[in-house]
């Protein structure tokens, strides 16, 4: 190349390519976490994380200080009542302990208080409290943002808490309007097969009932024989449509239910993605389907729920 | 010697020495690696397994690596010799998974190679669009190749993974350091701090966000769980190839916009390489074209997502004044490399979103204002005014209100897609329909002397 470029022809100082080297191994090492006992890998979204994160910090403050820990919480309300979350804590009887949010409501017992459809939050609480299957005790319900007057879907997030005296609390927060996360789904349909296999027949009525944990917003737990008779239908009524599953096609002619009950032949549950129309979105959006087989007077039985994918920013 | 070429460090043509290369090429490197984030979304939305992934980035990283190579090498029939480095392409993200859902991996491939194909069949025709493309379109179109970046690089800038999560200060932060840095070793820098000014603002950003955001170290933990070097595991779904009639033609539709897309890529590519030339060289434009295409379609052959040419490198050349098209080779051999060795694909794939997210800004904002400079370097009348307003209102109107597009009359629907092509269209249309009366008298004149 000609002169008139001012073209640097020197070596790089081995101090540069040193440190370079010295970074990429670092990083190629890996780092370890202060939060490995935490596992937030279901979670897609952030604020999803940030939230457990917060109900978890709080409940290793209370397992450390016991009952103390509330003037902790009082005196650092700013922290433990954002915009985006407050803390509270409950006894597994329900009375009030503490409430960051609502200061109103502590001393109160609320083991009967129902959403504005009423559905029972705190029997909820202490249900999923018992699950294995919810981990991190998640519950779904209407509630309302203090000092407003209308009420906001709502998922929180709670923790079981053993103080050093030994009582035994919860400690919870949730999220308004929150992100629709697989794991919601994933914890539904498990716990109902779960059920499903403790109760029987019985289980059907439980998990059609609108009130109880296995439907929140628009996730309906549904369930349906491998022949296509359905005990509960994703959509309608029964009595008003028998939707023929294996026929359903999604806008790409894909069908959900057929390709998820052929993977199921070879594993025990799957994740089935589809493509919807939204009139507000000129492409198509991704949802998903989870479906598992279990098992019903001893026939084979899918349980299933479909739950919205987060859209790209 | 022109003040145009005065401050380039290295021209298009010139070989730096090995270690300045090698340094160069990974800072390259770096920037591409924003596009290995595509087969990791497309296999988690498929469901498959995370052996599938690795050999989707394996494949993806080889199509992008060979592509970078063809493209810059300057081979005699194929390619355009600039500093113009491929990636997978987002832009056939969406259309791919469609492909996916409808007829596996094997329908994948096989749209893939039909949209390589047609966009290698319009790489001829670029020798005629010379009189549709004054310099004034020219320097929009490089400038709208800038502006196409402005969505994902702010939501990158700021963390955001997904539509209406959380954004952390930290991320904002992280992000506007990162920036910083690099602009100021850019602006201040000489030498080494100036031509290396993306990396060491990379690596800076990269560690403040460890040390500011706890999650950026927890990530990088899954790299010690990868091998150093893996071979990609064939299962039979990358050993097929199937075709759909009813979907050729999204995916002609698809190529068309790409090829406009790289078309205006390889325009900047040769304002940034070749400042000199006064007027748009068609040849190395129509080669960049053809090595574009058959890339794609060699994506979908080998079994790779679909490479496309990357802005944000184009940008990184511009801004730092290092044009050697042997970064682009070296690069994709590098890429090629790295498609082997998970260990360092993975913790550069880990790299924090705001630092990416800088990059791109650091390289769109030299696509931009180059574009810009090269739209007003000629004279200007209230003709260039309209047809570039009018496209620039249109054409960006699809990035402001998509949701109003989304509910329009289905022939707007298909044409008013996004800004880059839109402007594009637009503006060539525009332009011939305001100069309608020139173009008439030139041909009285034509006529009556004839």
């Amino acid at each position: 190349m000609s002169d008139q470029y001012n073209v640097h022809r020197r070596v790089l100082p081995p101090f540069a390519t040193r440190l370079l080297f010295i970074l990429l191994l670092q990083l190629t090492a890996g780092c370890a976490s202060r939060f490995d006992d935490l596992d937030l890998s279901a979670y897609q979204y952030r604020d999803t994380r940030n939230l457990v994160t917060f109900v978890y910090d709080a409940r290793h403050i209370l397992e450390q200080e016991g009952l103390s820990a509330l003037d902790y919480f009082r005196a650092n309300d700013d922290h433990y009542a954002t915009e985006e979350h407050y803390l509270y804590i409950y006894d597994l009887q329900a009375n009030n302990l503490y409430h960051a949010g609502m200061p109103s409501l502590e001393g109160r017992n609320l083991l009967d208080v129902t959403d504005i459809n009423g559905k029972q939050i705190s029997r909820l609480i202490l249900e999923a409290l018992d699950d294995p299957e919810n981990p991190h005790g998640w519950v779904h319900y209407s509630w309302w943002a203090p000092g407003s007057f209308y009420p906001v879907p709502k998922s929180s997030c709670h923790f079981r808490v053993t103080t050093p005296d030994g009582k035994e609390l919860f400690v919870g927060a949730g999220m308004d309007y929150p992100h629709e996360e697989k794991e919601f789904i994933r914890i539904v349909v498990d716990g109902a097969d779960r059920l499903v296999r403790q109760k029987g027949r019985e289980a059907i009525a439980i998990m059609s009932d609108p009130l109880s944990s296995y439907n929140y917003r628009d996730v309906r737990v549904f369930a349906f024989h491998p022949d296509g008779e359905l005990l509960i239908s994703p959509v309608v009524q029964d009595s008003l449509l028998q939707i023929r599953l294996f026929e359903c096609a999604d806008e790409v002619g894909h069908h959900p239910f057929a390709n998820a009950v052929k993977r199921l032949a070879s594993q025990d549950r799957v994740w089935e993605v589809f493509m919807v129309k939204n009139r507000y979105q000129r492409g198509l959006v991704k949802k998903c389907m989870y479906l598992r087989k279990s098992e019903l007077s001893g026939r084979t039985l899918y349980i299933g729920a479909i739950t919205d994918l987060p859209q790209p920013p | 010697m022109t003040k145009k070429t005065r401050s380039i460090e290295y021209g298009f043509n010139d070989l730096p020495p090995a270690g300045h290369l090698i340094i160069l090429s990974l800072q390259h490197v770096l920037l591409m690696f924003v596009s290995v984030g595509l087969p990791i979304i497309f296999v988690s939305q498929i469901n498959e397994t995370t052996q599938f992934a690795a050999t989707l980035v394996t494949l993806s990283m080889l199509a992008a690596g060979i592509g970078s190579i063809v493209q810059s090498a300057g081979l005699p029939f194929i390619g355009s010799g600039y500093l113009c480095p491929n990636v997978c392409g987002p832009s056939y993200l969406s259309l791919s998974l469609s492909a996916a859902w409808a007829g596996g991996i094997p329908l994948m491939r096989g749209m893939i190679i039909i949209a390589g194909l047609v966009e290698m069949s319009l790489a001829p025709l670029v020798h005629k669009l010379k009189q549709v493309f004054p310099t004034f379109i020219v320097g929009l179109v490089v400038a709208m190749v800038g502006v196409s970046v402005i969505k994902m690089s702010v939501t990158s800038l700021f963390g955001l993974e997904f539509r209406g999560d959380a954004v952390r200060s930290a991320d904002i932060v992280i992000g506007m350091v990162t920036l910083l840095v690099m602009v100021l070793c850019n602006i201040w820098g000489s030498g080494f701090v100036r031509i290396y000014c993306l990396l060491i603002g990379m690596l800076s950003g990269w560690g403040l966000a460890v040390v500011l955001v706890p999650e950026y170290g927890h990530t990088l933990a899954v790299v010690r769980h990868s091998p150093v070097f893996a071979l990609p595991s064939i299962g039979p779904e990358f050993r097929q190839i199937s075709f759909r009639m009813d979907m050729v033609i999204p995916f002609v539709v698809i190529a068309v916009s790409g090829s406009l897309k790289s078309f205006g890529n390889l325009l900047a590519a040769q304002k940034i390489s070749e400042p000199e030339l006064d007027e748009v060289n068609f040849t190395p434009i129509r080669k960049g074209l053809l090595a574009d295409g058959f890339s794609t379609a060699l994506a979908g052959l080998i079994g790779g997502m679909a490479v496309d040419t990357s802005s944000s490198n184009i940008g990184l050349a511009g801004s730092t004044k290092v044009l050697s098209r042997w970064i682009s080779v070296a690069a994709g051999v590098i890429f090629i490399v790295l498609a082997f060795c998970p260990k360092i694909t993975v913790a550069l794939s880990l790299m924090p979103k705001p630092v990416l997210g800088a990059s791109i800004i650091f390289a769109g904002c030299f696509m931009i204002c180059t574009g810009f400079q090269e739209m007003f370097s000629e004279a200007w009348d209230a003709r260039n005014t309209f047809s570039v307003g009018i496209s620039l209102f249109f054409g960006l109107s699809t990035a402001f209100l998509p949701g109003l597009y989304a509910r329009a009359p289905e022939l707007i629907k298909i044409f008013f897609t996004d800004p880059l092509p839109t402007t594009t269209i637009l503006a060539v249309l525009l332009n011939l329909l305001f100069n309608l009366d020139r173009t008439y008298e030139g041909l009285v004149r034509r006529f009556r002397s004839s």
